[in-house]
């Protein structure tokens, strides 16, 4: 049976109201996404106690793959992830490489905290903003027929951020470490930003297509922790990683929470990329940026007694960040660029031969009419047991590092973070029932 | 109303995913990565 086509029969766009409300509703993920990926970066600095970089990124994929699963069990079942992919299996292959895009781009990352630190590297890698918005604009119609304010608002963010991105980088060469470790740095960090942002493709391609986030990223685990497993044997050898995995149990479970915060994070920015594209929902997703500095700065006593001038340039590089973050979060898409983005999506069921009333549904944040509602089996409470005892387990061999740490304002963070996870998680499961 | 199942046949399928630019762009990139990574250790 050819696949089906679908562009006579797609009522054009959502309700007025509904629409705006999933708009609301990808900004508001996008904030949150944020703070919890900012969150998660701050373990990343155990780099400095002489844990490999590999061996680092490894266990925290570990702790992400273990969430990747859990979550999605436990909020909706792997019921609803079997259905998913018998509607769209093409997908599968794009959450793999997604997966290991950001394996390799996560690995980056260490290489960059280890040579230019956590303040500097994050923005260089956000710079995958850009990348995301051409993407988006070339691939699957996003800021077509947006009109020139809206336009604006999003280039002109995106040139702010760039002019932010250079300041930063300019900051990193000035001083922090051996010189040629600083210039690596720099590449590790724009190498991970390019290779995130190219990321967004499979996302935007999966949520066109009707996809729930939770389903996505449960494949994506695959690619990320086969990848990571490759790379880390590859650059280790299989004796020597499991001597220098003995030798960071006691800092294993804090690597492996710093992944579980990633997911629950990234669990947000796909549903930012979903309601509001890629276009906006990285750059909502990058105010990780701030959260990064705030961490950094307040509890890891980054960029301490360095000269006033680079202070100025970091927090001035930021600060231009975070303007074109906001000039782009306030340019949400108009009914015109959605009628474009269903353009796009029915590019893709007629590609791929899935059902266009799913699409639409999909789209819409709903169930399509007489799906069955996902329920969770004694499959899924199992997995959530078998994760939870993983951490436990690690939890009681973990020693707190050895670290100039500074406990009050880690504590106020982590509040802020669970604020953020109550409003926004109760928002889309109003909304949304996380579809 | 359409029907929601797939009945796209798996030869037209890897074919379809063959010939879209959304599936080398990223093949692209993630042989990029892996060679900077390979450069910087």
């Amino acid at each position: 049976m050819p696949p089906v086509s679908s562009s006579q029969s797609h009522p054009a766009i959502p309700d007025a109201s509904r629409a705006k409300k999933l708009q609301l509703l990808g900004i508001v993920s996008g904030f949150a996404a944020g703070a919890w990926l900012g969150a998660a970066e701050a373990p990343t600095k155990l780099v400095s106690i002489g844990v490999s970089p590999m061996v680092i990124s490894l266990i925290m994929v570990i702790g992400v793959f273990l969430a990747r699963w859990s979550l999605p069990a436990l909020i909706l079942g792997t019921s609803s992830v079997r259905a998913d992919v018998r509607r769209a299996p093409h997908l599968v292959i794009w959450a793999l490489l997604a997966g290991c895009l950001w394996a390799v781009a996560n690995t980056l990352t260490i290489f960059a905290i280890r040579d230019i630190g956590l303040s500097i590297a994050f923005p260089l890698w956000n710079s995958n903003s850009l990348l995301g918005i051409l993407w988006g604009f070339l691939f699957f119609n996003e800021l077509r027929q947006a009109g020139w304010r809206r336009r604006a608002g999003v280039l002109g963010g995106a040139l702010v951020m760039c002019v932010g991105a250079t300041l930063l980088a300019i900051a990193s060469s000035s001083g922090h470490g051996p010189a040629a470790h600083s210039l690596h740095g720099v590449w590790a960090a724009l190498g991970a930003g390019i290779l995130w942002g190219t990321m967004y493709i499979p996302y935007r391609k999966a949520y066109l297509t009707g996809m729930n986030p939770l389903s996505f990223i449960t494949f994506f685990s695959f690619g990320e922790l086969g990848m990571m497993t490759v790379l880390s044997v590859g650059s280790l050898g299989l004796a020597p990683l499991w001597r220098e995995l003995l030798g960071a149990r006691s800092v294993i479970f804090w690597l492996m929470l710093g992944g579980f915060v990633w997911v629950i994070g990234d669990i947000f920015q796909q549903y930012a990329a979903k309601y509001v594209g890629i276009s906006r929902g990285i750059p909502l997703s990058n105010s990780n940026q701030l959260w990064g500095l705030l961490w950094g700065i307040l509890v890891f006593g980054e960029l301490h007694s360095r000269s006033s001038s680079i202070y100025v340039e970091v927090i001035g590089g930021s600060l231009l960040m975070m303007l074109g973050v906001g000039a782009i979060a306030f340019s949400s898409a108009s009914g015109q660029e959605q009628t474009r983005w269903k353009d796009a999506a029915i590019r893709e069921s007629d590609r791929y031969g899935v059902a266009a009333d799913f699409v639409e549904a999909r789209m819409d944040g709903r169930q399509l009419l007489g799906e069955l509602k996902p329920s969770r089996s004694a499959l899924d409470w199992l997995l959530v047991l078998l994760a939870t005892s993983v951490f436990v387990i690690f939890a009681a061999m973990a020693r707190v590092p050895q670290m100039s740490l500074h406990w009050t304002p880690a504590a106020l963070l982590t509040a802020v973070l669970f604020l953020l996870l109550v409003i926004c998680g109760l928002a889309l499961w109003r909304t949304t029932r996380f579809n | 109303m359409h029907s929601s199942s797939t009945n796209q046949p798996n030869t037209s399928r890897l074919a379809s995913i063959l010939t879209d630019i959304h599936f080398w762009v990223p093949v692209a990139v993630l042989i990029g990565g892996l060679l900077l990574l390979r450069f910087i250790r």
